[in-house]
């Protein structure tokens, strides 16, 4: 009796912190950092108190999912009730809706996005050094590319330039949709230190 | 005052030829390097129809969702500025009478984002385990505990639907953004002098398994009619 009052407690524990997790907004966890780099303010108004600024959770209706599957236990067969590979617990296969696998997500589910467009920029490590090459989003100097593989950009048209001391200029016109990734290969090739640096720094 | 008039106009005409020129694509060296290519009136022309792949892969707006894509190259003659105008090309389905103007970047962006805030996500996600098992358990007929165990294998799959315009591209922000890739890649249109690129946007919903394309230009009352080759 104690064992299944237990194990009652610990089926409704997962299944309220399941319920939870599905329905996060993804956007809470890392709006402070990208703020930083799209250069607006975080989203938490400054006159509330500080207790009122505990984040809250957000239960929206996350994607409907459905799953379907096959067990088979090859041990001796006693009764359609067995026992959890997890925790050890009685639970009918055929009736749990969670199962005993971790419920999928679609991917990017838990990506940050929040209405904005991520761009990827790789550099090829063999000829520039991405500590050494400067990223600037319309002129403005936004971090160097080791920090800036993944930039989220409000939805717009910028200008993208990344630049590295002796190596020529890489320069693109970008265009930046909410949900869309873009993927930017930027090459630098090298040329003559006599000729064009064109660091800003 | 007379001169001055003659400069103001100079200066307008300088500004509509230099705001064409920075427009669309870059121009191949002749019409010649285009697959297909023609002459009409001493304007040569050049066009391609782009893959999907490369519609992918030029544009951030997903033009596969709407429309095919041409790159159209213009060579007019020196001292002779040609009028291109959108509404002179149209794109026909060879063996068909279906045919469709290019669209201008406003009307294929509208369309983009209405198809975007409607669509949804499907995601399939198959999943496999194998693992053993080993405890009690109670037989039902004689209540006595019993051990067993044994390996396990699990098979499933879950099938997820996200709500509607969770690919992204739907707002009205992003409207404008298509709007402005389209009109920046497109071809320039009004006078030009120059040899001027860019892509026109048909909209055809579905792109014909085996269908071939012509493209149709008209000039002065005259037509060139351009088979595509992708």
């Amino acid at each position: 009796m104690r064992k299944a009052a237990i194990s009652f407690g610990l089926a409704l524990a997962l299944g309220v912190l399941q319920n939870y997790g599905f329905g996060q907004t993804p956007a809470q966890n890392s709006d402070t950092a990208a703020s930083a780099v799209s250069g607006n303010p975080p989203n938490t108004p400054p006159d509330k108190p500080a207790q009122d600024q505990v984040r809250k959770w957000h239960v929206k209706l996350g994607p409907v999912l459905v799953g379907a599957g096959y067990s088979r236990f090859s041990g001796p067969f006693y009764y359609p009730y067995g026992f959890s590979q997890i925790d050890g617990f009685y639970r009918a296969w055929f009736w749990d809706p969670y199962w005993d696998y971790a419920v999928p997500y679609p991917s990017g589910y838990f990506a940050y996005n929040d209405g904005r467009g991520e761009v990827k920029i790789s550099l090829d490590p063999r000829s520039v050094d991405p500590k050494l090459a400067e990223v600037y989003v319309d002129n403005a100097f936004a971090g160097t590319a080791d920090h800036l593989k993944n930039i989220w950009l409000e939805p717009g048209v910028y200008e993208l330039s990344v630049l590295s001391k002796n190596r020529t200029a890489y320069r693109r016109r970008i265009y930046v949709l909410s949900g869309r990734s873009l993927k930017i290969p930027a090459t630098l090739d090298s040329v003559n230190p006599e000729k064009a640096t064109e660091s800003k720094r | 005052m007379m001169k001055r008039k003659w400069l103001v106009a100079g200066l307008a005409w300088v500004a509509v030829i230099a705001f064409a020129a920075s427009k669309g694509t870059v121009a191949r060296s002749t019409a010649l390097k285009y697959p297909a290519h023609a002459e009409l009136d001493g304007v040569a022309m050049g066009a391609v129809l782009l893959t999907s792949q490369e519609a992918r892969s030029n544009f951030i707006s997903d033009l596969n969702h709407c429309c095919l894509v041409v790159e159209v190259a213009m060579y007019p003659q020196q001292g002779q500025p040609v009028e291109v105008s959108l509404n002179d090309f149209s794109l026909r389905t060879i063996g068909t009478d279906h045919a469709v103007k290019a669209g201008s970047a406003t009307l294929i962006s509208g369309t983009l984002q209405k198809k975007a805030a409607a669509s949804r996500d499907v995601v399939v996600s198959p999943s496999v385990g194998v693992g053993y098992e080993s405890g009690a358990v109670y037989d039902p007929i004689t209540g006595q505990p019993r051990r067993g165990g044994g390996v396990y294998t699990q098979t499933g799959v879950g099938i997820g639907i996200g709500s509607p315009g969770g690919q992204g591209g739907g707002t009205d922000a992003d409207r404008k953004v298509m709007e402005t890739e389209l009109d920046e890649k497109g071809l320039p249109e009004g006078a030009v002098a120059t040899p001027v690129a860019g892509y026109l946007y048909f909209p055809l919903a579905k792109r014909a398994k085996n269908a071939r394309y012509e493209l149709e230009y008209g000039l002065n009352g005259s037509k060139v009619v351009l088979r595509l080759a992708e």
